[in-house]
């Protein structure tokens, strides 16, 4: 008994050891993030990250102000004064890009829960061959669709909206959406829903008393993969909603940031550690479905 | 505790639909608005915004300017997707003509080429032009072919400014018996790399071949692996293969960003003495030059070769096209035409702008002063060759090629590549 516990001690040791190697290596690149977001232009310029240990006095929160209350501009009025202004800061970008995000999470996950659960434990003809179609479409590219789609907006007036961002959104995450809940809700077992039926229970009952809370783990992870898509997607806003400063959301932002030659890459640095808070707040709060909802099917219950 | 909920899921969903209700209309339709997309963004978009004022504040006319370092893209989606922009600032002369062919453009009215005809010279018109009808309008505009230089170690060496190819060359060597290296050079742009490279062809092209031969160049009349072209690259293979004239050799100048690349001429001693590059360049200076401009830096026009063809000027600009015809876009396109509309901007500086009728004291130092006056007295005034030509080649394969040739191709190879490449 002793031996294999030593066996297994020093086993644990090795995977531990290398796993925290891994871990290393993969933090290094954010790591150096981090240090960079905190130098300033010219350092970055001119040395590594790793030159900021030698040299830790000219560290500065800088970047960081630059980005929250938005570059500095000199520009001369029309008085032929120079005037020094500060740009817009990224509230409104925040507060934009909360309302682009979280109805765009929100629509697909109550259509693909209740989609799933269709496909999944309702009879209906042609099921499969509709299950198919809609797996099918997880490998088309959302690009092929963006001008189609535009010319039908412009017709039904919504370009430029944002009930016409959360659609698209919706659509584009839909396929996925399916298919994962799909995985999830068709491995609770088939007794649950039988005694349900007996007992007289009509099929939005038991999605609404059954389905949806057995399958927190499974939306849960599902609304991380679509948050962190629509929080960091550009293109579909770009697109669908426009990038003037009412509706610009953190990316489009972001991405002007750098000035038109690319010229201010360094604040990209602290620009994306400023964004990735509340992606962040999001993972880690729902982390604990998050781990489930991947083995979700895995080992059948 | 599941009723709970379901019920704040339906009523976030609710909300949600009802916000979206009152969210839907944009205002859009309002009479007084002109909408400008186009590629400039930042502290550009600013001193734009800047610059339009008197405009908006004369006429009572908004104009809403959007920025997106995508442009280029997005313009073609939202054109194909019946969204274009009232009014758009395309930075590459053969979007212009794309949309053109297709019919998308309003072409210029009378009071308005009578306005380009007087302001400018008139090989602005010609680029604005497609199959002989002018659409597009040049506002702010960029020039390549200058050569930058560390002021005060040129001084502490007595160095002066060449004005010939040969007075260049001696100077360079007279630089490396100095211990220094001449040029610093870098052509890295992520998806981009090359183009750095690409200016330097056309510049040498106008210098060694003329601006006909350029023409034809640009429309492939002439092969790309035309003798004329190859002995282009070979004048400038003279200097970049020689890694005694160029700062870190080859290698080097594939991966330093275009940005980097001026930076070895601030260190101390200077790691380099001249770098070849637009105006914008300065903004990628260091802070400490920027502040110091005319004293730090000096500038001068990339020597003539040829004596026959004197010192052309090779440059670029975002020309603005119309795509809704309404009488507040006439009067905002009007204004785009006069120097007033650029005043503001040149003050700001980091842009130069080609109105024959400018006030060059506008310029806010004499480095721009100096480049704006090349610009307008230019004879010969090229845009940007890889601009011009199809995208295949002028955002492709001449990109590469000047990729593949410094990492040790043939220049004949190359160019029979780029010319097979040619749509």
């Amino acid at each position: 008994m002793k031996r294999i516990g030593e066996r297994r001690s020093s086993t644990t040791l090795v995977v531990t050891s290398l796993l925290a190697v891994l871990v290393l290596i993969w933090s290094v690149p954010i790591i150096g993030l981090l240090i960079s977001s905190i130098r300033p232009k010219s350092a970055v310029q001119s040395t590594g990250w790793w030159k900021a240990f030698v040299n830790s006095s000219d560290l500065t929160l800088d970047n960081y102000r630059q980005v929250l209350g938005g570059s500095s501009y000199t520009f001369v009025d029309s008085a032929g004064n120079i005037v020094r202004a500060s740009g817009d800061n990224l509230s409104q970008a925040f507060l934009n890009s909360l309302t682009v995000t979280i109805p765009s999470v929100i629509i697909p996950l109550l259509i693909a829960s209740a989609a799933a659960f269709g496909f999944a434990w309702l009879d209906f003809p042609g099921r499969k061959t509709f299950f198919t179609i809609v797996v099918a479409l997880l490998v088309v590219p959302l690009q092929i669709a963006l001008i189609p789609i535009l010319r039908d907006y412009q017709t039904l007036r919504l370009t430029g909206s944002y009930l016409g961002i959360w659609l698209a959104h919706t659509g584009f995450g839909l396929p996925l959406g399916i298919y994962l809940l799909h995985n999830y809700i068709s491995t609770i077992p088939r007794d649950i829903f039988e005694s349900a039926f007996l007992d007289g229970a009509r099929p939005m009952v038991v999605f609404s008393r059954l389905v949806l809370p057995l399958a927190v783990p499974a939306i849960a992870s599902l609304a991380i993969f679509q948050f962190l898509w629509v929080w960091n997607d550009l293109l579909v806003a770009l697109v669908f909603l426009g990038g003037t400063d009412n509706v610009a959301v953190l990316t489009q932002k972001l991405a002007s940031m750098v000035g038109s030659r690319g010229q201010d890459w360094h604040l990209l640095t602290s620009g994306a550690f400023i964004t990735m808070i509340i992606p962040l707040i999001v993972f880690f709060s729902l982390q604990r479905y998050f781990v489930q909802g991947l083995m979700a099917g895995s080992v059948k219950g | 505790m599941k009723k709970i909920v379901l019920s704040i899921l339906i009523m976030t969903f609710l909300v949600v639909a009802i916000f979206a209700g009152g969210q839907q209309e944009p205002a859009e339709d309002s009479e007084k608005v002109v909408r400008v997309f186009g590629a400039f963004v930042d502290e550009e978009q600013r001193r734009f915004e800047e610059a339009i004022k008197p405009f908006e504040e004369r006429t009572g006319i908004e104009v809403i300017y959007e920025g997106s370092s995508d442009f280029e893209t997005l313009i073609s989606v939202r054109v194909e997707g019946g969204n274009p922009p009232d009014i758009a600032a395309l930075p590459q002369p053969g979007l212009m003509k794309n949309f053109a062919s297709q019919d998308r453009l309003v072409p210029m009215w009378p009071s308005l080429e009578e306005a380009i005809d007087e302001n400018y010279a008139p090989v602005w018109k010609t680029l604005g032009s497609y199959e002989g009808t002018p659409y597009g309008v040049f506002h702010r505009v960029n020039a390549k072919s200058f050569v930058w230089y560390p002021k005060k170690a040129w001084e502490a060496e007595g160095y002066e400014v060449p004005t010939t190819w040969d007075e260049l060359m001696s100077l360079m060597d007279r630089m490396v018996a100095d211990g220094y290296t001449p040029w610093a050079v870098g052509i890295e742009s992520g998806g981009a790399t090359g183009w750095p490279g690409t200016d330097w062809i056309e510049d040498i092209m106008l210098r060694t071949a003329g601006p006909e031969m350029y023409d034809k160049w640009v429309s492939n009349e002439i092969p790309f692996n035309d003798p004329v072209v190859k002995n282009a690259f070979s004048v400038l293979g003279e200097i970049w293969m020689n890694p005694k004239y160029v700062y870190g050799g080859t290698n080097t100048i594939l991966t330093t960003s275009f940005g980097d690349a001026p930076l070895p001429m601030f260190f101390d001693p200077p790691k380099a003495m001249m770098h070849r590059q637009g105006n914008f360049i300065t903004g990628f200076f260091p802070e400490a030059i920027q502040a110091n401009l005319e004293e730090e830096i000096g500038v001068f026009p990339l020597p003539s070769i040829d004596p026959e063809y004197g010192i052309p000027v090779l440059g670029g600009g975002d020309q603005f096209v119309v795509f809704n015809d309404t009488p507040e876009v006439r009067q905002f396109v009007e204004f785009l035409a006069t120097w007033e509309s650029g005043e503001s901007w040149a003050r700001s500086g980091g842009a130069l702008f080609p109105y024959l009728n400018q006030d060059l004291n506008a310029y806010p130092n004499e480095i721009e002063r100096s480049l704006a006056e090349a610009l307008v007295n230019a004879k010969v005034f090229r845009f940007d060759a890889s601009d011009l030509m199809p995208a295949q080649v002028g955002a492709g394969t001449f990109w590469t090629g000047v990729v593949d040739w410094l990492t040790g191709r043939s220049i004949d190879d190359v160019l029979a590549d780029i010319q097979r490449s040619w749509p």
